[in-house]
C-alpha cells in the first residue's frame, strides 16, 4: 500500500512539473484548424478546414492573386481560351518536380483530371471524388506535348478558370497515387511551398518548407495543423501559448483577442452570403409579400452587431460584396421596419399560423447559428409569426434541407462560400435547380427571368458583359425575396504579435508561404 | 450474532422505541439540509410561472452579456440578452420535470423487466439479462447520442434515451431482489394457493421490492438530470428558443472565457439541484434501508466504550480468581432506548475451573462474556458499571495496548459459529500464524511449525495438508477444532468459550467437548463457557451460572444445580435436555419468551412465566440469596429439593 | 462465454439504428453539395446501395478475416484508427480508473473507520459534491484556472506538439482530464468501499481478529478491506463502462484524440463501419474490463473458485 501511494504520488509529481510549456518554438508555425483533416487528396475533400492545409502542399494550375479572386498563373505560366469559349490551352512552368521526385507535366495533369472525371480510369477507385461536378463540363483533356494541356469543354464556361484556381483543381503527383492507392489521401504528394511531413490522427498534420519550390522557399521549417474541434479548448489554447495563428474565432472572444497587444487579430470579408430558405411553394412563403415582410421583420443589423459582434456585415442580396466586379453597389438592405413587416403579413393573409424553422447546430460558414436563429425566432414572434425552431446536427440538417423544404418546414438557415458570383445562384436560385433536378433550390423560387440571366452569363467570357447579367439578377431576386438575406462574414483569424506577414484571403484559403516567425 | 434482545420484538407500550420514519429522516442533517434546498428550489420552480419575471425567451440582443447584479436584470443577460434569471428558474423547472420523468419511465420499465426476469427465471431471464448486458455494454452517452439520432433532437426524445439508458440499473438490482423472493416460502404457498404468476408478482412479490424501487430512483435522479444536462450540452436536448440547464450551460460554455456567469450559473444551479436530491436521496436510502435503519451498519470500534460514569468501581471480591466479575452492566442505545442487556453480573473463574453459563437466546450471557475483553460492539454498545479483574487487573481502566496485548495471550475465545468466525479469505495455516504472532516474536519456519503443532494438539488429521486450506474447505467440526487450536495458540489462562458447539452435530460435539476438557486439565486454564444447553454444561463445567434478562437467577455447583435446582427457570432449562432412553420427556422450549430488556418488569423478570407466580413476585428488586458462599438464587419462592414445586 | 453473443447482438443493434438515422454518409461527405443525384452516386460508389443485411454480411464476412472495413469519412482501414484512438482512451481510462480506485478505495476506508467523524462527514460531502457536478463543465472550469490562468498544465492534447512525446510529457497532458474523468467514479467507488467495510467490519470474523490480539491496523487493512474488496472490485469492473462512456464528453473538452470522440464524429457523420467498429472494441473493453474484474475477485475469494 506504502509503495503504491508512494508511486502514485512520484508519477503526481511529475504531472506537476512544468516541462516544455506549451510555447512554440521559433520558425515552427502552429495553426489552430477546427478538425481533423478528411484527407489530403485535394480531389477528395471538400470542406474549407482541409483546403487550409491542401493549398500549402499542393499548387493548381492557376491560382487567386494575392487579396483578391482574381485568377493569376500559377503551374500554368500562360493560357488561350478559343473563341467559342470551349477550349482552353495552358502552357505549364518548366523544371518543376512533385515532393516526392517525379517530374511535373502535361501528362501529370491529363491523369490528375481523368481519375477524377473519368469513371473507366485504373487510379478512379482512389476517390470518390464528390467536387468532381466542378469540372463536369469539361470533355476531354490532351497533352499536346511535355509541356502543354488543352481541356475541351462540352459547353463554353465562363467559371472554368476560377473553379481551376480551387482546391479541387490543384494537382497531385501521379506516381504517388500509383504508389499509395487508396491511401494517397494521408501520403500526400504535391509540388508546393511545404512537403508533407507526417500526419498523427486526432493530433497534428506536419508539413516542412520545400527547399526547391519553384516560387522560392518559404522561411518557416515547419507548420503544424493541430485539429481542435472544440471551440473553447481552441480558445484555451490560443491563450494558453500552444497556438500561433487560430482561425474561425468565436466573436465573443475575438474582442477579448483584440484588447490584447500578445495578439494580432484580422478580419478579411470573403465570398460568404448567410441567408434563410424561405419555402415559396407553401403557406405563407409562397406569398412573395410575405417573403418581404421576413426581410423587413429580421434586424438584421443586431444580429451582425451584437450577436456577431461586428464579426460580419448586413447582407443586401444573393451576391456577397467580394465579388467586387460582379456586386450590384447600389441594391440596398432591407431595412428593419416591423410595422411594415405586420402590415405586409397582413396583406399577404397570414394570420399567426405556426411555422417551422430548420435551424442547425453548427456546420460550415454557419457562424453561431443557434444563436442566430433563436433571435431571429424572437424577431419574427415579435411580428405576429409563430415559429417552432427545429434544431439538427449539420449533417442531418443537410440531409433535411438540401431534398426541399416542402412539407416540412418554412424556413432554413443556410450560408454558402463559392469562389465565383456563378456557383450560388446557379445552383440554387433557378428553376432547373430544384431538388428534384439536382439543385439545391430547396425553397422552390422559380423566375423564368432569373433562369435566363444565370444561363446566358455563364456562356459569356468578357467579364464586363457578364457582370451586367448578374447586376440584373441581383436586382429582381432582392425584390423577389426568395431568401431573408442576413449577413456577409468577415472571415478572421487570431495571431500571436511575433506572427509576421500573415494575411487572409478572400478566398479564405491558408496562404502560408511567406508567413514568417523569427521568434 | 451476539444474543441479545435487541432484536426480539417489543412489546407494546414502551415509550417510542424506536423512531418514525419522518424522525429518523430528520435526524440526519445533511439529509434534511438536501431536503430544504431541494424543496426551496422546487418551490420556486413551481411558482416560477406566478413570479414577476421578464419573459425568458425575449432578446435584447443590445443587452447582452450584462453582468450580474444589473439594473432589471438580477443574474445579468445571456448571449441574446435574455434575462439569466427568468431562464435559470423557467429551464429548472424543465429539468426537474425531465430528470423526474426519465426517472420514472427507467422505473417502470426496469422493475418490470428485473421482476419478470427475476421470477420466470430460466430462459426468459437469460434472454432479457443478456439484452440488457448488451445495452450496459453500449457506452451509454453514445447510445443516447444515437437514440437522438434516430428520434431526431428534442427534449422528449432526450428523456426517452435517457430512461432507456438507465434501465439496466433497475432491472439488475431489482432481478436480483426477485430472483431470492420468488424462491421463498411465501411465494411457495402462494402459487400452491393458485394464485396466477402475474398476480404473485405483483401482489407478493413487487410489496417487497418496492423500496429498493424507491432507494434506487432516490439515488438515480440526480444522475438522471445530470445526463439530460450532458445531452442539452451536446445540443441534443432543449430547442431553443426553450431553457433548459443542460442547454443553458452549451450556451453560455461558447463565451466561458469572456463572461463566465452565463455558464457558471446554471452550472451551479444543476450542482444545487443534483447536491440536494443526492443528500435527501441518501437519507432516504438510509431511512428505508433495513440494515441501516436498525443502526446495524454502524462500525463497531476496536473496544466496548466503557462508560462508568459516577457509578462506583466495585472493589475486587474476597475469593479472586483468574477472572472476577463484579457488578458487570453492559448497555445498547439504540435510537432513544437504552437496552440493558447485562444489569449487574458477578462472577468468578479459579484456574484450571470451568464456569458455565446458561441461560436461552437473550440472557446477556453472550454480552457478559464479550464484555469481559472489550468486544461488544460498539456503537450501539457500553459498559455502563461494574469492574471485570483479571488476576487482580482492572480490565475495563487498562489501556488499548494492553488489553490488545491480553486478547489472544493471556485471554482468547472460542465462538458459536466457526463457519463465520474464521475470515473466508485466509488460509487456516495464515490464521493461526497471524494468532501466534500477534504475541509471539517468531520466524515464518518456527510459525509453521508451532502451527502444525496446535493442528495436531486438537487432532486435526493431515495437518500439513490442512494448513494451506481454507476454512470452506473444512468441515465444521474441524473448523471448530482450527479455531480451538487458534484459541490455544499462546497458553492463555482463561479460555472464553461461547456457544462454541451449538453449530456442530451431537457426535462432533463430543469430541469437542472431550478436546477442551482434556485441554483444561493438561494446561490448567480457566474456561469461562456460554451455553443454553444444560446437556453440555453437565460435561465439562465445575460450576454454573444461570443467567435470565441479564442477571444471575442461580449459581452453584454443577451437580448441585442439576440435582437441586431452585430457581424454576433453571428447572424448565433442565428439563429441555433430552435423555436417552426417556423420549416421553417434555422437550418443547419454555413457554412465552424473555422479557425486553429496555422494559423490564419491576421486581422477578420471569414472573410472567412462572407457574409458580404470586403477587409479591412483582415488586421491589430481588436479591440474590447465597446459601453458601458459591450457592444462590434470586427467586423468592425456590423450589425445594429435588425440583418439584 | 455469455460476452460473444452480446457482442454479436451489438453490432446488430448498432447496424439497426445507423439505418434509422435519417442522412447518410454520402451527405456528410458532400456538405452543401449533396443534392440528391450527388448523393446517389456517391453511395453507390461506396457501396451503400446494397441492402442492410447484404452490408452486414459483408461487415461479418470482412470480420472473420481481421477487416473492420474501410472509414468513407477518414478513408482509412476502421482497425486502423480505432485501435489507434482506443489506445488513447484507454490510457485516459485507464489512468481515471487507477485513480478513482485508488482514492475511491482510501476514501471509503476512512470514512468507515471514521464513521460519524468528522473524516467521515467530509469525505461523504466532498463524494456528493464529485457525483453532483456535471464533468464536462468541471473539465471547463479545470481548463479555465490550470490551462489559462495559471498557465501549470496544456489546456488540451495527449502530446506536446513540438519536442515532448516522452512520459512526464503525457502524464503533464493527462492529468487534468484523468482527474475530471475519475470524480464521479471515486464518488461512486468511495460509498460503495465504504458500505462494504461497514458491513464486513461488524462480521464475525473480524471479532475473532480482535479477540487474537491483532492491532485495529491489521484488523482493517488486512482483515477487513481484502473481504471489502470483494464486493467492489466488480463494481470498478462495471465503472470501467461508464468511465469509458464519461470519456465522451471529456475527450471532446480536453481534445484527446480517443475513441468516444471519435465515435461521436462518426455517428454524426454517420460513418457506418466506424461507429460499427469502434463500438465493438469499446463493448469488447467493457466485457475484457469486467471479466478482469471477476477474475479479481476470484483470485481474491477463495470461495469462488
Amino acid at each position: 500500500m506504502k509503495k503504491f501511494l508512494a508511486a502514485a504520488f512520484a508519477s503526481a509529481f511529475i504531472a506537476f512539473s512544468p516541462t516544455v510549456q506549451a510555447q512554440t518554438p521559433p520558425n515552427v508555425l502552429v495553426v489552430g484548424q477546427i478538425a481533423e483533416p478528411k484527407s489530403l487528396d485535394p480531389q477528395a475533400v471538400t470542406a474549407v478546414n482541409d483546403f487550409r492545409i491542401l493549398m500549402n502542399i499542393y499548387d493548381g494550375l492557376v491560382r487567386y492573386k494575392d487579396g483578391t479572386l482574381e485568377v493569376e498563373p500559377a503551374l500554368a505560366k500562360s493560357w488561350t481560351i478559343s473563341d467559342d469559349g470551349k477550349t482552353y490551352t495552358f502552357k505549364l512552368r518548366e523544371r518543376v518536380t512533385f515532393h516526392d521526385g517525379t517530374p511535373f507535366n502535361a501528362e501529370a495533369v491529363k491523369f490528375d483530371f481523368e481519375r477524377m472525371l473519368d469513371e473507366e480510369h485504373p487510379y478512379h477507385d482512389t476517390g470518390p471524388f464528390p467536387l468532381a461536378f466542378f469540372f463536369s463540363q469539361v470533355d476531354s483533356v490532351t497533352a499536346d506535348d511535355d509541356y502543354t494541356v488543352t481541356f475541351q469543354l462540352k459547353a463554353p464556361y465562363a467559371p472554368f478558370l476560377s473553379n481551376l484556381a480551387y482546391p479541387t483543381g490543384l494537382i497531385v503527383s501521379p506516381e504517388a497515387v500509383k504508389k499509395y492507392g487508396k491511401d494517397f489521401g494521408r501520403n500526400p504528394s504535391g509540388t508546393g511551398a511545404y512537403k508533407f511531413g507526417g500526419w498523427t490522427a486526432n493530433e497534428k498534420v506536419v508539413v516542412t518548407r520545400n527547399e526547391d519550390y519553384w516560387d522560392g522557399a518559404p522561411d518557416l521549417e515547419a507548420v503544424i495543423f493541430r485539429p481542435i474541434t472544440d471551440a473553447n479548448t481552441r480558445i484555451a489554447e490560443m491563450l494558453s501559448g500552444g497556438l500561433d495563428i487560430m482561425v474561425e474565432v468565436p466573436p465573443d472572444s475575438l474582442q477579448q483577442f483584440k484588447s490584447d497587444p500578445v495578439f494580432n487579430v484580422q478580419e478579411q470579408a470573403g465570398p460568404h452570403v448567410w441567408f434563410l430558405i424561405l419555402n415559396a411553394k407553401e403557406a405563407p412563403f409562397d406569398n412573395k409579400l410575405a417573403r418581404q415582410a421576413a426581410n423587413y421583420a429580421i434586424h438584421k443589423k443586431a444580429l451582425v452587431e451584437n450577436v456577431l459582434q461586428g464579426t460580419a456585415d448586413v447582407a443586401a442580396g444573393p451576391t456577397p460584396p467580394a465579388f467586387a466586379w460582379a456586386y450590384d453597389e447600389s441594391l440596398q438592405p432591407y431595412p428593419y421596419d416591423p410595422a411594415k413587416a405586420k402590415a405586409l403579413l397582413k396583406e399577404a393573409g397570414y394570420n399567426g399560423e405556426e411555422i417551422t424553422f430548420y435551424v442547425t447546430q453548427g456546420g460550415s460558414g454557419m457562424l453561431d447559428p443557434v444563436a442566430m436563429g433563436t433571435a431571429i425566432q424572437a424577431d419574427l414572434e415579435a411580428v405576429g409569426m409563430k415559429v417552432k425552431i427545429e434544431t439538427y446536427e449539420w449533417n442531418t440538417f443537410l440531409g433535411k434541407v438540401n431534398p426541399g423544404l416542402e412539407g416540412k418546414a418554412a424556413m432554413a438557415e443556410m450560408a454558402w462560400m463559392t469562389n465565383d458570383p456563378d456557383t450560388l445562384p446557379f445552383l440554387a436560385l433557378r428553376t432547373g435547380a430544384f431538388p428534384d433536378k439536382g439543385g439545391f433550390n430547396s425553397g422552390y423560387y422559380s423566375n423564368p427571368k432569373v433562369d435566363e440571366l444565370l444561363e446566358k452569363a455563364r456562356q459569356v467570357t468578357d467579364q464586363g458583359e457578364r457582370a451586367k447579367l448578374y447586376k440584373q439578377m441581383q436586382q429582381i431576386v432582392h425584390d423577389d425575396a426568395p431568401w431573408v438575406f442576413v449577413a456577409n462574414w468577415k472571415q478572421n483569424a487570431v495571431t500571436k504579435a511575433s506572427v509576421e506577414n500573415f494575411k487572409l484571403q478572400p478566398s479564405f484559403f491558408l496562404m502560408l508561404q511567406h508567413v514568417k516567425k523569427p521568434m | 450474532m451476539t444474543d441479545t434482545a435487541v432484536n426480539t420484538k417489543a412489546k407494546p407500550a414502551p415509550k417510542s422505541a424506536r423512531p418514525g420514519t419522518v424522525a429518523l429522516l430528520l435526524n440526519n442533517s445533511l439529509a434534511t439540509g438536501g431536503l430544504i434546498v431541494l424543496a426551496v428550489i422546487c418551490l420556486i420552480a413551481l411558482a416560477t410561472p406566478l413570479l414577476p419575471l421578464p419573459d425568458p425567451d425575449a432578446t435584447a440582443p443590445a443587452d447582452r452579456l450584462l453582468p450580474v447584479f444589473s439594473e432589471g436584470h438580477l443574474l445579468g443577460t445571456d448571449h441574446l440578452g435574455r434575462d439569466l434569471l427568468s431562464r435559470l428558474l423557467w429551464g429548472t423547472r424543465v429539468s426537474l420535470a425531465v430528470g423526474v420523468s426519465a426517472t420514472l419511465i427507467a422505473a417502470f420499465f426496469g422493475s418490470l423487466f428485473g421482476l419478470v426476469a427475476g421470477y420466470a427465471g430460466g430462459r426468459t431471464d437469460t434472454v432479457i439479462m443478456r439484452g440488457i448486458d448488451m445495452v450496459m455494454a453500449f457506452p451509454y452517452i453514445l447510445l443516447a447520442l444515437a437514440i437522438v439520432a434516430v428520434l431526431g433532437p428534442g427534449l422528449l426524445n432526450a428523456l426517452y434515451a435517457i430512461a432507456l439508458v438507465n434501465i439496466p440499473f433497475f432491472a439488475r438490482n431489482i432481478r436480483g431482489i426477485t430472483y431470492g423472493l420468488a424462491r421463498r416460502e411465501f411465494v411457495d404457498a402462494a402459487r400452491l394457493s393458485g394464485k396466477s404468476p402475474v398476480q404473485i408478482l405483483f401482489i407478493e412479490i413487487l410489496p417487497n421490492v418496492l423500496p429498493v424501487i424507491v432507494i434506487t430512483m432516490s439515488t438515480t435522479v440526480g444522475w438522471m438530470i445530470l445526463e439530460t444536462a450532458g445531452l442539452s450540452f451536446l445540443g441534443l436536448g432543449a430547442q431553443p428558443p426553450q431553457a433548459d440547464l443542460g442547454s443553458m450551460l452549451g450556451e453560455g460554455r461558447k463565451i466561458l472565457f469572456t463572461a463566465p456567469h452565463v455558464s457558471i450559473i446554471p452550472g451551479l444551479m444543476i450542482f444545487a439541484l443534483v447536491m440536494s436530491i443526492n443528500l435527501f436521496g441518501d437519507g432516504v436510502r438510509d431511512v428505508l434501508d433495513p440494515r441501516l435503519r436498525a443502526g446495524s451498519l454502524s462500525r463497531p470500534v476496536a473496544r466496548t466504550a466503557v462508560a462508568r460514569g459516577g457509578s462506583d468501581i466495585p472493589p475486587p471480591s474476597a475469593t479472586p480468581g483468574v477472572l472476577d466479575l463484579r457488578g458487570l452492566r453492559t448497555e445498547f442505545r439504540i435510537g432513544g432506548s437504552v437496552y440493558k442487556a447485562v444489569g449487574g453480573v458477578d462472577l468468578h473463574v479459579r484456574q484450571g475451573e470451568c464456569l458455565g453459563v446458561v441461560g436461552e437466546s437473550g440472557s446477556g450471557k453472550s454480552v457478559t462474556a464479550m464484555s469481559v475483553m472489550g468486544l461488544v460492539p460498539t456503537p450501539p454498545g457500553r459498559i455502563a458499571g461494574g469492574a471485570a479483574y483479571l488476576e487482580g487487573e482492572d480490565l475495563f481502566a487498562a489501556s488499548d495496548g494492553r488489553i490488545r496485548h491480553l486478547r489472544g495471550g493471556s485471554v482468547a475465545y472460542v465462538f458459536q459459529d466457526p463457519l463465520s468466525t474464521l475470515h473466508p479469505l485466509f488460509t487456516v495455516g495464515d490464521q493461526l500464524k497471524e494468532a501466534i504472532r500477534a504475541h509471539q516474536p517468531l520466524s515464518n519456519a518456527q510459525l509453521k511449525e508451532k502451527a502444525l503443532e496446535l493442528l495436531s494438539l486438537v487432532r486435526i488429521p493431515n495437518p500439513k495438508e490442512r494448513l494451506s486450506a481454507y476454512p470452506h474447505e473444512l468441515s465444521g467440526g474441524m473448523r471448530q477444532r482450527v479455531c480451538i487450536a487458534m484459541a490455544l495458540a499462546n497458553d492463555a489462562k482463561l479460555l472464553i468459550a461461547d456457544e462454541p458447539t451449538t453449530a456442530l452435530d451431537v457426535t462432533v460435539q463430543a469430541q469437542v467437548l472431550t478436546l477442551m476438557n482434556g485441554l483444561r486439565r493438561e494446561r490448567n486454564a480457566a474456561i469461562l463457557f456460554i451455553t443454553h444447553d444444560f446437556g453440555v454444561v453437565s460435561a465439562l463445567c465445575d460450576r454454573v451460572a444461570v443467567m435470565y434478562a441479564g442477571r444471575i437467577v442461580e449459581t452453584g455447583t454443577t451437580r448441585e444445580i442439576l440435582e437441586n435446582p431452585q430457581h424454576p427457570y433453571t428447572a424448565k432449562l433442565i428439563e429441555c435436555v433430552p435423555v436417552l432412553g426417556e423420549p416421553e420427556r417434555r422437550l418443547d422450549a419454555i413457554e412465552g419468551r424473555p422479557p425486553v430488556v429496555n422494559n423490564l418488569p419491576d421486581g422477578c423478570a420471569f414472573a410472567d412465566r412462572c407457574p409458580r407466580v404470586r403477587p409479591d413476585c412483582r415488586s421491589g428488586e430481588l436479591e440474590l440469596k447465597l446459601s453458601s458462599p458459591e450457592r444462590g438464587v434470586r427467586c423468592l419462592y425456590p423450589l425445594g429439593e429435588g425440583g418439584t414445586a | 462465454m455469455a460476452a460473444i453473443p452480446v457482442l454479436f447482438g451489438l453490432t446488430v443493434i448498432v447496424f439497426l439504428i445507423m439505418a434509422m438515422i435519417p442522412g447518410d454518409p454520402a451527405t456528410a461527405i458532400l456538405g452543401s453539395y449533396a443534392t440528391p443525384e450527388n448523393v446517389a452516386k456517391l453511395n453507390q460508389q461506396l457501396g451503400l446501395d446494397k441492402s442492410l443485411f447484404q452490408q452486414y454480411l459483408i461487415w461479418i464476412g470482412n470480420l472473420f478475416h481481421g477487416d473492420l472495413g474501410r472509414s468513407y469519412t477518414l478513408n482509412r482501414p476502421v482497425l486502423d484508427e480505432v485501435l489507434e484512438r482506443f489506445s488513447a482512451t484507454l490510457i485516459l481510462a485507464g489512468t481515471s480508473l487507477v485513480l478513482c480506485s485508488i482514492f475511491g478505495l482510501l476514501a471509503g476506508i476512512v470514512s468507515a473507520v471514521r464513521q460519524y467523524g468528522w473524516a467521515d462527514k467530509i469525505i461523504t460531502f466532498l463524494v456528493l459534491i464529485g457525483i453532483s457536478t456535471p464533468s464536462f463543465w468541471l473539465g471547463l472550469l479545470l481548463i479555465l484556472a490550470f490551462a489559462v490562468k495559471l498557465r501549470l498544465f496544456p489546456a488540451s492534447g495527449m502530446f506536446a506538439i513540438y519536442g515532448g512525446g516522452d512520459l512526464p510529457d503525457l502524464l503533464h497532458h493527462l492529468a487534468l482530464p484523468a482527474l475530471t474523468l475519475s470524480v464521479v467514479a471515486t464518488g461512486v467507488i468511495a460509498r460503495l468501499t465504504r458500505t462494504a467495510m461497514l458491513e464486513v467490519l461488524r462480521q464475525d470474523y473480524i471479532r475473532t481478529a480482535r479477540a487474537k490480539g491483532l492491532s485495529e491496523r491489521k484488523v482493517i487493512y488486512k482483515h477487513a478491506f481484502k473481504a471489502a474488496l470483494v464486493s467492489v472490485v466488480p463494481v470498478i469492473g462495471i465503472q470501467a463502462g461508464f468511465v469509458i462512456g464519461g470519456a465522451v464528453y471529456i475527450e471532446t473538452v480536453f481534445q484527446w484524440p480517443g475513441i468516444g470522440s471519435m465515435l461521436v464524429t462518426a455517428i454524426s457523420t454517420r460513418d457506418l463501419l466506424l461507429v460499427q467498429g469502434g463500438v465493438l472494441v469499446v463493448a469488447a473493453a467493457y466485457v475484457l474490463f469486467n471479466l478482469v474484474a471477476d477474475v479479481v475477485q476470484t483470485m481474491l475469494d477463495p470461495r469462488l473458485r
